[in-house]
């Protein structure tokens, strides 16, 4: 490991005085991703910056109007010992349960999951699905996002040099609504090979409001909203479903790599989002396609 | 004999609470007074001529106190064919050639040192697979042979190969006759210890070596060859194995980094550790070689197996480990699995630019295994029988001799196999179905099962196949165990603390197993082949033996003296008690009086008084703190009767023992995404008997984690020579998660006379037939064969849409 000063400031401006001071300096929430990288020397800050100690940043909180505010430095474990996001949010809950190892979930930050903006984040396509903002602050200035125009690219965000992502915050959750998390897996302990979170709202059988996200299925988590103006409004039926993971399959644009083929993700997706909509809608799959 | 006290039980091991605590002391753990820190500079090309090394910014880091490379140190030339040189010259053959070699204060002064070396390369096109290196005109990967003559080829020069029966007669005497092509990837052994070592010179130039090693003995003369290579020739080679992490093989040759570490602790004076990262482990540590098999077998109308013909082409890498040998292995399985009257055999390793390969768990027969089993299944179906049968019409027997003149004890593969049968609901489920339908529509379930035979009595590959024990005592009754052979995490230990217990007749609390160092232990030619319990049980059996002859022997003049004064203390203390009348002196005199159980010292026929019943401390008190005292102790050192086979023609008893099993599993697959769910596990194996139920059972999950590995996950991936995925993000190994399912293990105990307590080496055959189990059962579940390990889903969708379109 290269020598970076540390510095561990208890409050917002503290933190935003020493980005100042140190030029280069990077921020570390739960550092399971960041200190992975500067181990392996790909890079070598100066100086870090530790968010772990600043209290503001931590917890969750239930705003004014029913939504939902996370601190960006609130470990993983945390969240899934929240009342409010365990009951009210259970897409998110479903896919930090499926997140890492318990021991990186015990210091792994939402923040943290976020700005590494890595396509496969598992907290992306929930937040996305639930229509999630982030809330980027700088010593003069704060801005909120929706967290889609928050991804630009792989490892690239929005987030400007001096802004410190504080907060996600989350709109209330739609009544009823019937969700499903799946993360395609290798095994067990696994980043996404390909994910799809699933919301739909019904009227007896009719979809009212679909919100349907995808992970490691292009350069960053994509919210597929062609394929939710398919499906809101109309009777979810087998045939619906299999046009809705068609059209999802078209919609991506995963790549090859050492973990699954482009083609494959595809056919992942298709498939999960398929069984995902036919699940929620309460009918049974229907039969393969050999 | 008498009933067991110990052997067979379930037994805790005595390693785990200091391992479970985290107080057991790896190589890792390891420190010495004024150690440094070495670190290898790695090749950056898969195959270049090294033009320039440039260590002059590398030696003005601060803390660096040597920067090796081949230019100012003395050559190391190493490896079974001696065509490895632990500083690479001239040209690198493979991305992980060490071309430098730093040492400083601390490792991030040795890691910033690395990162200064500048090396200037004349890159050189490569050669990556077996098949491109054997084309004519192919580059040389080996221009010279170790000796320095002109090599023509990339042909490793080892030749494996049989011949047995009339093969031409028997393929045309088949009735049916299947054919196919199978490959099996490279994987790691990923143990959970990486590898490392510390070397140390004293004043005198002795080299003691803290090592992660299996082969203790062997590595001792390697390493005492690179000190002559040095100047050193006559000085004490010491080897200290400390806590292992895992070996799986990965120990059965000495590294680059070894070498390595002698040359900086020469160089410096000073004590040098080398540990690998978990990248260098995966990146520049030597995997289990893939290998590609064509395979041919047929049968008669009946389903008599009427031949085999297998061909092995194997990629050997850059350079030649013990690995290169799995050939030697390989034919146990294509010559003797089931029995088969004609059999052709061929193994062909090729030098390419990839990483070399080394030893790993199994040792060339899952990649054959893959082959057979998955084979065979194929004929059945061409011949219209239901695979069982056809196993089971040509099961081996015990007291065969095999083509490959494999002298076969006890064998229990025909119990195995309709156990398992039995378990899986085999014949009820088979004649029901073609394949039932899964939890969901898309989804099918199939069950299937295959064998395997290994050496199970040690196995011959070296001039010598011994081990040895010293048992000594103590005055307090305490038997200190001195075994050459390797604790790596199989649990060695306990088998060898309850042998003693056995065999001596002590309670297992009172054997102290000590450390593996060459400086105490008899020689050991190592621990592989699956000979670690069956040697040290054998060894330990006869220098018990001869402990307890000692002790029975003596106990006649000091028993009686001993017993009276016990009396005297009895009377003394109970004056009413009226002990019953016995001649102990009489008694005594009778030859196999004594008897020796749980440290306890009597007369077989006394009566059970506490005075006649002599405390074994005690009584080695008494024989040590007198005039002419002495001390006990025994050593035993055992050359099994395994013969060196000759591999040219493949003929010899290479085992003095045969170990057999059948592993079946029922797995459910996704049509739609080519997922494979393995929903249960069996594993019945012929361990000739059972040691140490806990331990053997923990073998067996160990082993049929790997081979669930081998069969779905685990891959070195590589691309123009280089490791694409070295590390457990892209490296799956399967998690607690995966071996959830249900496993059920049963034991077929035949006791095998060659054994010690009836025993044969259980340590490599639970990983050996997974992968065919389970690609059986896909092929029953959905009707496709998979070729190819691992399977993963893709590969499993792209045979369904091939034979659905």
């Amino acid at each position: 490991m290269t020598a970076f000063s540390y510095h561990r400031p208890t409050t917002l401006p503290e933190a935003w005085r020493l980005l100042a001071a140190h030029p280069g300096a990077v921020l570390l929430a739960g550092g399971t991703d960041l200190l992975v990288r500067i181990r392996a020397r790909e890079i070598r800050p100066p100086a870090v910056v530790s968010l772990r100690r600043i209290p503001v940043l931590a917890g969750a909180t239930v705003e004014r109007g029913g939504g939902l505010r996370i601190g960006a430095a609130t470990p993983v474990a945390d969240l899934l010992r929240h009342p409010a996001v365990v009951r009210r949010y259970p897409l998110l809950a479903q896919a930090l349960r499926v997140m890492a190892s318990p021991q990186i979930r015990n210091v792994a930050t939402l923040g943290g999951n976020l700005c590494n903006a890595s396509p496969c984040a598992d907290t992306a396509p929930p937040l996305l699905a639930y229509e999630a903002r982030v809330v980027l602050e700088r010593a003069r200035g704060r801005r909120e996002l929706p967290l889609e125009t928050f991804f630009l690219g792989p490892g690239e965000t929005a987030r400007r040099p001096g802004e410190i992502l504080t907060a996600v915050r989350l709109p209330a959750p739609p009544p009823g609504a019937r969700v499903l998390f799946h993360k395609q897996r290798r095994v067990h302990l696994d980043l996404a090979l390909a994910s799809v979170a699933v919301l739909l709202q019904f009227r007896g059988s009719t979809c009212r409001r679909a919100r349907i996200a995808a992970g490691s299925v292009g350069p960053t988590p994509l919210r597929l909203r062609e394929v939710e103006r398919l499906i809101e409004g109309r009777v979810v039926t087998p045939e619906l479903a299999a046009q809705a993971g068609a059209l999802a399959a078209r919609s991506v644009s995963p790549i090859d790599d050492l973990r699954a083929t482009a083609a494959w993700r595809r056919t992942i997706v298709e498939v999960r989002l398929r069984r995902a909509i036919l699940e929620l809608a309460g009918l049974s799959p229907e039969g393969g396609a050999s | 004999m008498t009933a067991r006290r110990y052997i067979g039980r379930a037994v805790p091991r005595p390693d785990a609470p200091d391992k479970a605590a985290g107080r057991a002391l790896y190589i890792h753990d390891l420190a010495r007074p004024g150690m440094l820190y070495g670190k290898v500079k790695f090749s950056e090309h898969a195959h270049a001529r090294i033009l320039r090394i440039d260590t002059s910014a590398a030696e003005r880091v601060r803390g660096v106190r040597a920067v090796l490379t081949a230019w100012n140190t003395p050559e190391l030339r190493f490896g079974f064919l001696r065509d490895n040189l632990a500083l690479k010259r001239d040209k690198v053959r493979q991305f992980r050639d060490e071309v430098a070699a730093v040492a400083a204060v601390d490792p991030d002064a040795a890691a910033e040192a690395v990162e200064r070396i500048r090396v200037e390369y004349e890159p050189l096109p490569g050669v990556f697979s077996p098949e491109e290196a054997l084309r004519e005109g192919a580059p040389l990967v080996h221009e010279t042979d170790p000796q320095g003559r002109p090599r023509r080829d990339n042909r490793v020069p080892l030749r494996f190969h049989h011949e047995s029966g009339d093969l031409a007669a028997a393929e045309r005497a088949s009735r049916y006759v299947v054919a196919g092509t199978f490959s099996t990837p490279r994987i790691q052994q990923s143990c959970m210890g990486t590898a490392g070592c510390i070397a140390e010179f004293d004043r005198r130039g002795h080299l003691t070596m803290w090592a992660k090693t299996q082969i203790p003995f062997l590595a001792q003369r390697d390493f005492a060859r690179a000190l002559a290579d040095i100047g050193l020739g006559d000085r004490d080679v010491r080897v200290v194995v400390p806590t292992l992490g895992g070996g799986f093989g990965s120990g059965l040759d000495t590294h680059a980094y070894e070498y390595l570490a002698i040359l900086l602790a020469w160089k410096t004076g000073r004590p040098v550790k080398i540990v690998y990262t978990r990248e260098e482990e995966f990146a520049c540590l030597s995997p289990r070689q893939c290998a590609v098999t064509r395979i041919a077998q047929g049968c008669d109308a009946e389903g008599r197996l009427t031949f085999r013909r297998v061909e092995v082409l194997q990629d050997n890498g850059a350079y030649t480990s013990w690995g290169a040998t799995y050939p030697s292995v390989m034919m146990v399985p294509v010559t003797s699995l089931y029995k088969v009257p004609a059999v052709y055999f061929d193994a062909q390793l090729a030098y390419t630019n990839n990483t070399y390969c080394q030893a790993m768990r199994g040792y060339g027969n899952p990649e054959v295994n893959w082959a057979i089993e998955s084979n065979l299944d194929d004929l059945a179906r061409a011949a219209g029988i239901d695979p069982l049968e056809l196993r089971l019409r040509n099961c081996n027997e015990p007291g065969e001799v095999t083509p490959m003149g494999l002298k076969v004890g006890t064998c229990g593969l025909r119990e195995c196999l309709e156990r398992t049968a039995a378990r899986l609901g085999w014949r009820e489920r088979r004649a029901a179905r073609d394949g039932t339908a899964g939890a969901e529509p898309a989804k099918r379930r199939g069950i299937g099962l295959a064998s395997l035979c290994h050496v199970g009595g040690s196995g011959r590959i070296y001039r010598s196949d011994a081990s040895g024990v010293v048992l000594r005592l103590d005055d307090f009754g305490f038997v200190h165990v001195l075994y050459g052979g390797v604790e790596m995490g199989q649990g060695l230990h306990s088998v060898l603390t309850l042998a003693v217990a056995e065999a001596l007749g002590v309670r297992p609390e009172k054997v102290v197993i000590g450390p593996t160092d060459t400086a105490n232990c008899p020689w050991d030619v190592g621990t592989h082949a699956s000979r670690g319990a069956f040697m040290a049980c054998t060894t330990v059996l006869r220098a018990a033996d001869a402990l307890r002859r000692r002790i029975f022997d003596l106990a006649r003049t000091v028993f009686p003296a001993e017993a009276e004064e016990a009396l005297r203390r009895h009377r003394k203390r109970n004056p009413d008690d009226r002990p019953p009348e016995f001649d102990v002196a009489a008694a005594a005199a009778r030859t196999g009086a004594f008897d020796l159980r749980d440290g306890v010292l009597f007369l077989r026929d006394a009566p059970p008084e506490p005075w006649l019943r002599l405390d074994l401390a005690r009584f080695l008190r008494a024989v040590h703190f007198r005039e002419g005292g002495e001390m006990l102790s025994a050593e035993a050192f055992v050359d099994p009767p395994t013969q060196l086979p000759d591999f040219e023609r493949g003929f010899g008893n290479l085992s003095a023992a045969y170990a057999y099993g059948t592993q079946g599993a029922e797995v459910e697959v996704d049509l739609e995404t080519g997922e494979v769910r393995v929903l249960r596990l069996v594993a019945v194996h012929d361990v000739g008997a059972v040691l140490n139920a806990q331990t053997l059972a923990g073998q067996m999950y160990g082993a049929l984690a790997q081979g669930l590995g081998y069969a779905l996950y685990e891959e070195v991936l590589s691309e123009g020579g280089r490791i694409l995925n070295p590390d457990f993000r892209d490296y799956k190994l399967p998690t607690a998660h995966e071996m959830g399912m249900p496993i059920e293990l049963e034991f077929v105990e035949p006791n095998e006379p060659a054994g010690p307590f009836g025993a044969k080496g259980v340590g490599e055959p639970g990983l050996v037939p997974t992968a065919p189990a389970i690609a059986n059962a896909i092929c029953d579940a959905v009707g496709v064969r998979l070729h190819d390990l691992p399977l993963r889903p893709e590969r499993v969708l792209e045979a369904l849409r091939k034979r659905g379109g």
